[in-house]
């Protein structure tokens, strides 16, 4: 067991800092044991406080606070990892993070999620196609907040989703099976997205299509700003 | 001693400024008051006319008193490089140090969505039709080295590779007089990579 353990502290990533008052930031956490957390971080943009350097988000950090109520005060933060995003990476790095501030409740811990986070990190910082990552990471996000589309299954029949067949995704419902048209989506894209291979670059684009309007339906109306950020990206296999 | 009326408004005023508290602004209003009457009539003549003139430059978005800025108003400069910075006080830094001689675009901040800040709000549609209208053929990217940074760094760099203009990055790593020993691990590993030959 790593040293760090025994004195309290718990792993978790940054996911968003602002400054707080004359020289504090206050930081949202994703943490391991209790999910997002928000700290104060007392002293941290005081000129040379190693704290501010460190605070960053995509570095996987062992982080130990104080107090449970309103506002825990950070103690103690220790650098693990960083996991160097660059490029296109980066946008979808903070991607991922609006997607935890704006979906996940505080204080709910999510171990499997947590786990995904840092493995999705990787995968972006590995390179190869970024989107099959992107869609992953949504869906075990929805999936434990209960938000988890239906994909193998019609919506309101139960009638199991056909490869050949073609879809309309109703958010309240689940798949509901339609005549083609431009804006369907194919059966084999809900099931390849399901079992999480999609393959060629018209899957991924449905894959992404859908994905927005379930994430869109859970997110309540007001859009994702970090999707302004891929207006000029290309993605690898579009 | 309660603070009058006129006197807790001064300080609630003061405290508009970065890293000034409470306690720091009612030591303020007190010296103004006390000690330094004709510094405060001049500060308040001073932050009256500059908020009165001074706007952004047409071009660059720097902070200027006319139409244009200094910069953008003098025809020796080079117009086919434009270098990106996030704040005005840069565009000062990277003049004073390189004796770089082209243009500037200054961001007022940079991409963070958390934040709300998206490249609307950066006024990026002004750098897009500026790379759409030819005259650039090196955007040097010279935003912090931070996360958001970086992002806006690429994002800009992807803006420019669409519009076939030639993006360039600022170079980071062993700061001068800097001791291996003591650089972080970031840097240290993005000087490594980085590495030129000689």
């Amino acid at each position: 067991m790593p040293e760090y353990w025994r004195a309290g502290f718990q792993d978790g990533y940054v996911v968003h800092r602002r400054s707080y008052r004359e020289t504090s930031l206050l930081v949202d956490v994703f943490s391991r044991e209790q999910g997002m957390v928000r700290l104060l971080a007392k002293g941290a943009s005081r000129g040379r406080s190693s704290k501010a350097g460190l605070l960053q988000p995509f570095a996987a950090l062992a982080l130990a606070w104080r107090g449970r109520g309103d506002l825990p005060v950070l103690r103690e933060v220790e650098p693990l990892r960083r996991h160097n995003l660059a490029g296109s990476a980066v946008l979808c790095g903070l991607y991922l993070n609006e997607l935890l501030v704006r979906l996940l409740p505080a204080g709910d811990a999510h171990p499997a999620l947590f786990a995904a986070y840092g493995e999705t990190l990787d995968r972006l910082v590995q390179g190869g196609g970024q989107e099959p990552v992107l869609r992953g990471f949504e869906l075990l996000l929805l999936e434990q907040l209960g938000y988890a589309p239906p994909l193998e299954q019609e919506g309101d029949s139960g009638a199991p989703v056909l490869a050949d067949g073609y879809y309309e995704y109703r958010p309240e419902h689940g798949p509901v099976p339609c005549a083609p048209h431009p804006q369907a989506f194919r059966g084999a894209t809900l099931l390849a997205l399901s079992a999480r291979r999609l393959a060629d670059g018209e899957q991924l684009r449905e894959a992404k299509r859908m994905m927005r309007l379930v994430i869109g339906h859970a997110l309540g109306g007001k859009p994702l700003k970090s999707r302004e950020l891929f207006k000029y990206v290309k993605f690898e296999g579009n | 001693m309660r603070p009058t009326d006129r006197l807790g408004t001064l300080i609630q005023a003061l405290r508009c400024l970065p890293g000034v508290g409470p306690k720091t602004a009612q030591r303020m209003a007190f010296h103004l008051l006390l000690r330094d009457r004709e510094g405060a009539a001049a500060l308040a003549g001073a932050l009256q006319g500059a908020i009165q003139h001074i706007g952004h430059c047409l071009e660059c978005r720097t902070l200027t008193e006319g139409e244009l800025c200094e910069a953008c108003a003098d025809p020796k400069r080079d117009s086919s490089q434009l270098c990106v910075v996030e704040n005005p006080a840069e565009t000062f830094a990277i003049e004073q140090s390189t004796g770089y001689k082209g243009r500037f675009f200054v961001l007022n901040g940079r991409l963070s969505p958390l934040d709300g800040i998206g490249p609307d709000e950066l006024g990026l549609d002004l750098l897009e039709a500026k790379l759409k209208s030819g005259t650039v053929q090196e955007l040097i990217l010279a935003t912090n080295t931070t996360i958001e940074g970086e992002a806006t760094a690429h994002y800009i760099g992807e803006m420019a590779r669409h519009f076939r203009v030639r993006a360039t990055r600022i170079a980071y790593g062993v700061p001068f007089g800097g001791e291996l020993e003591y650089v972080d691990g970031t840097t240290l590993a993005h000087a490594f990579n980085g590495r030129q030959n000689l």
